[in-house]
């Protein structure tokens, strides 16, 4: 009777019992030197590897550089970080767009950079009031402090302190 | 009349696809960004409107101190018990802050004021950037949205 199902035709003539050196069940043992690949489980396997970094793919590119020894602090609830100009602290210098400055040199490059906005953009287009801080997590809050200020001298009201989403 | 005998199936030719997906996968992992770089937002008061003409919201202010410990005191919030407008909380665990005991003050205070969306945080000198930040993102997670950091 079990001859007569599907498992009979299907499972117990497979393709590996066929193809045995040892006992072939095929018709006819032919020793073949060209092994198929199995292009098809290749295909799916690159296919999702596609997808999967096609959902990782982030298209605003980097916006912040940052050295191998800086740690951003981890957020939670953190929102999407724009393009704006950036403030770094690094070894407690501080650095504007990669320029190093000190507290009072800050100031007058944040206004600076205002100015420059104003000589670019077409008349009435205002500069944003934000500015990207940058930070290792174990900094004191003395070294940002100044930077709190200047951006305060200078207009800037909205800060954004970059963050490592958990 | 011959019939020719034409087959239907016919095999795809699997190579451009695996040379396309290859190219894309190459593409893709190169320009891959592994790290997810956010941001938590900060409004200062900067200048503008004098103080009697800005309409007084609740405010809860943070001081931090030394150990981890802080004093939580809300200001113009009418709706808040007079024993929950100022209060201290202990440091927790090496130094840090004790979050957990502030989500559960931040939810008393909230059910008693739900304007209170407002929080200022004044930290030390010697307060760890990181604190700040956790900090700032327990607030977020109790609701309050807007946050501001006090300068020395």
């Amino acid at each position: 009777m079990i001859k007569q199902n599907v498992i009979a035709n299907t499972a117990l003539n497979s393709p590996i019992a066929n193809a045995s050196f040892l006992n072939p069940q095929g018709k006819k043992w032919k020793k073949s030197l060209a092994a198929d690949l199995l292009l098809t489980a290749l295909i799916d396997a690159f296919s999702i590897l596609v997808i999967f970094l096609l959902m990782n793919f982030s298209s605003n590119g980097e916006i912040l550089f940052m050295k191998k020894d800086m740690e951003l602090p981890k957020a939670a609830l953190g929102d999407v970080l724009e393009r704006n100009p950036v403030i770094k602290v690094e070894d407690g210098k501080v650095f504007l767009e990669e320029k190093m400055l000190t507290a009072e040199g800050l100031i007058a490059e944040l206004l600076e950079l205002r100015k420059n906005f104003k000589a670019t953009h077409p008349a009435g287009e205002e500069m944003p009031n934000t500015i990207t801080v940058q930070a290792d997590r174990r900094t004191k809050y003395e070294a940002l402090n100044q930077i709190v200020l200047a951006c305060a001298h200078a207009g800037f009201s909205d800060l954004k302190f970059a963050v490592i989403m958990k | 009349m011959s019939q020719s005998k034409k087959h239907l199936d016919f095999e795809l030719n699997l190579i451009p696809f695996i040379d396309l997906l290859s190219t894309c996968i190459c593409f893709l992992l190169l320009t891959a960004v592994w790290l997810n770089v956010g941001s938590m937002n900060v409004k200062q008061a900067v200048g503008g409107q004098p103080a009697s003409e800005t309409p007084k919201k609740p405010t809860l202010w943070v001081f931090l101190g030394d150990k981890g410990d802080m004093t939580l005191e809300t200001r113009d919030a009418q709706a808040l018990p007079v024993n929950m407008r100022k209060l201290k909380l202990g440091g927790g665990t090496e130094g840090k802050v004790d979050l957990q005991a502030l989500a559960a003050q931040l939810d008393l205070m909230k059910k008693s004021e739900p304007e209170l969306k407002t929080a200022l945080i004044q930290p030390r000198a010697q307060t760890a950037y990181e604190d700040i930040i956790d900090l700032m993102d327990q607030f977020k997670k109790s609701g309050m949205a807007d946050l501001g950091v006090v300068p020395l």
